[in-house]
């Protein structure tokens, strides 16, 4: 097997920055190598995105670092700090008000919606289909409104406090928030039409790489990876916050391909827009949403707590250990793509080197920070530079 | 399915619990590999999976602790294996054999906290350190790493 | 007529991140679609860096991205401009006190504009990228010569 093509990928993704720095993307190249147009191995190289985060989480308070820790991720930051003020809860051994946990799962299902919209939109770009991209970016634009309607920005939240959330919400904005959800609900049902009946999709997505069950729990896969291809697996059956309360499905489907992963991320949106529908309704009016921040305890007690959250992308853990100082003595992220995209070098062997960024989207990295490919060809002695883009769309 | 802990018996030291209920097992470094090796055996490849690996320093104990921790598959139970290397050679053996999935965890313990894992042929300083920080031998997350 | 003042008529734009949270990723990548129609100014995305006219630059500056980052801004040909969009760009923003970070795009290229937002709104993002171009119908930036 004579290798004549090495393909340098220069790829942002998700991955848990170290220490302190909550670097939410991880520039990370991926390395080709191809004979002909078939890819042989593929070597993941990190460290571009490293911000220090865990190591600067030591540096300050548990309170100051809920702002620190929801920067690691820009697309799911509501879900990092929910996970880490609820490890932090723990350890201090409270609790927040019923009305506070449904207004964070509120939160936390209008922001995968988001995500999940986000990433069929880009998987549309770059199989080449540029209206598809637009038309979803459009209809994203209602959530982002939505979530500017609840906590007040568009992106970066900032909605959680230890004890509850920082802004309540009132009737007119409820009656808001419920008409916009239901006029995103019918235009989510035509992209799942498009992408169930599209010929061309269909094509580019169906067999691409196929995972079997058996890798993803080897490989430690998670979020709609794994559930994409049968292995049932979803934080939110614990039941933390309201999820004990509030109504849902986890969809799983066995086509273990590119095209069942993202179609599981489309009927997670159906579910999610309902499980918001249904939280509107029920808003328990019990215990003050906002905790009397006056009251919040300065002294932190011994001990470490391990919290798990479902994020749009897989499961999300954060470890929490306090040592009775201000500071945290340890606090460790790890992100789902750390564990979804170095883990899965293994499943782009005998594709073609096309379809390699339609794989590695289908793992939903955090594709906004995508460069040029390097193509260097063995044979000739050339060097080519390729939008990730054109990469996926090479006729030769 | 009989809890882990009446599996590894033999092998725990103490256990207790991290907040909330995850049950910890501290077993000696020696005994890691072959403690996961049953553990795999009883749950089989499907049901369980390595979700992430945590490194700790304490300076003042002169040892380095590892936690692993595991999840069950379908029933959601965490479980965390822990262990304790010293500090001044932290050396345990690499799991990659029997789970792949833990390529990405070895790989950023050893580049940050200087843990090594034997067996791991893909474990180098600069995962994710940067060059400058690396060149001159420190680990970040270790306490008197002056970063 | 300049240079400067023939390519305010359709500045090309190309991204980079360096090592940022993608907030201000996907805003820049809002900024794009039709409801705010950046393609009414002429601004649309360029297909390489060689016929960008503007780079804008996301995120903490991290140390391995530096080096990419400079050598990103020297292949573009002149007149270039640079947008630092974001806190972190500006001066690190929550990260300037790590070990991983050059804290502040303008430490390694020269920034023309600086665009404050923890993310901007995608309204501030092209409101930066024209008052931009309203320099360059004046005369007022150098370009890049230096």
């Amino acid at each position: 097997m004579t290798v004549d093509k090495v393909i340098e990928i220069p790829v942002s993704l998700e991955v848990p920055i170290g220490p302190q720095h909550p670097a939410l993307h991880e520039p990370v190249m991926l390395k080709v190598y191809a004979e002909g147009e078939e890819v042989v191995k593929v070597e993941v190289n990190t460290g571009y995105n490293h911000r220090g985060i865990e190591r600067l989480t030591e540096k300050n308070s548990f309170y100051r670092n809920i702002f620190i820790v929801s920067r690691v991720c820009g697309i799911c930051n509501i879900v990092h700090s929910d996970v880490y003020v609820r490890a932090v809860e723990q350890v201090m051994d409270i609790e927040p008000s019923r009305r506070a946990k449904y207004l964070r799962v509120l939160a936390m299902e209008l922001e995968r919606i988001h995500s999940h919209m986000i990433i069929n939109a880009i998987m549309a770009e770059i199989l080449g289909y540029d209206t598809l991209f637009m038309y979803i970016m459009r209809d994203r634009e209602k959530v982002m409104k939505a979530k500017e309607i609840l906590t007040g920005n568009r992106v970066l939240g900032d909605y959680l406090m230890v004890g509850g959330v920082r802004r309540d919400l009132n009737e007119v904005d409820r009656e808001r928030l419920k008409n916009i959800l239901v006029k995103l609900e019918p235009e989510v049902w035509k992209y799942i039409k498009v992408f169930e009946e599209d010929e061309t999709l269909w094509k580019r997505l169906r067999g691409v790489g196929v995972i079997k069950p058996r890798d993803v729990t080897l490989h430690g896969l998670v979020g709609p990876t794994a559930r994409g291809s049968g292995v049932n697996i979803d934080a939110r059956r614990e039941g933390y916050d309201a999820y004990g309360e509030v109504p849902f499905n986890i969809i799983v489907r066995s086509d273990m391909d590119s095209w069942g992963r993202m179609m599981v991320r489309w009927h997670e949106t159906i579910e999610s827009i309902s499980m918001c529908k249904y939280i509107l309704e029920n808003l328990p009016s019990n215990g003050p949403a906002v905790p009397d921040e006056t009251r919040l305890p300065r002294k932190f007690p011994v001990g470490e707590a391990f919290a798990r959250v479902e994020a749009p992308r897989g499961e999300l853990t954060y470890y929490v250990m306090s040592d009775g100082r201000q500071n945290p003595y340890r606090v460790k992220i790890r992100t789902p793509s750390f564990n979804n995209i170095i883990n899965s070098g293994f499943s782009y062997i005998g594709h073609t080197i096309a379809d390699v960024p339609v794989i590695l989207t289908s793992y939903d990295p955090c594709i906004s920070c995508m460069e040029r490919a390097i193509i260097t060809d063995l044979r000739r002695g050339e060097r080519m530079y390729l939008r990730f883009k054109d990469l996926s769309t090479r006729l030769k | 399915m009989e809890a882990l802990s009446e599996l590894l018996k033999e092998y725990a030291l103490t256990t207790y619990s991290v907040k909330p209920n995850r049950l910890v097992i501290e077993i000696p470094k020696e005994r890691v590999k072959n403690a996961l090796k049953v553990i795999k055996e009883k749950h089989g490849d499907t049901g369980i999976y390595v979700s992430t690996i945590v490194g700790t320093d304490f300076p003042d104990k002169k040892q380095v602790r590892l936690d692993y921790y595991l999840v069950t598959h379908p029933d959601d139970k965490v479980y965390v294996l822990r262990t304790w290397l010293s500090r001044e050679d932290p050396r345990v053996d690499s799991i990659l054999d029997l789970f792949p999935g833990a390529l990405s965890g070895e790989c950023e313990t050893h580049d940050l906290l200087g843990v090594v894992f034997e067996g791991n042929p893909f474990i180098k300083r600069e995962f994710f350190a940067p060059t400058d920080v690396a060149s001159k031998g420190v680990f970040p997350l270790r306490k008197d790493s002056g970063v | 007529m300049s240079r400067a003042k023939v390519i305010s008529y359709s500045p090309w734009v190309a991204h980079f991140n360096t090592g940022a949270c993608n907030g201000c990723d996907i805003e820049v990548l809002a900024t794009l679609t039709p409801l705010y129609d950046p393609e009414r100014f002429g601004v649309k995305l360029s297909p390489s860096i060689r016929h960008a006219d503007i780079l804008i630059v996301t995120g903490a500056v991290t140390k391995k991205a530096a080096e990419r980052l400079k050598r990103l801004y020297e292949q573009m040909p002149r007149p270039k401009y640079v947008i630092a969009v974001g806190a972190c760009a500006i001066d690190g923003g929550v990260f300037s006190k790590s070990y991983s970070v050059v804290a502040g795009a303008d430490r390694v290229v020269p920034v023309d504009v600086y665009v404050p937002g923890c993310p901007p709104r995608p309204e501030a993002i092209l409101d930066g990228i024209l008052q931009l171009v309203q320099k360059l119908r004046s005369g007022g930036v150098s370009g890049g010569s230096k």
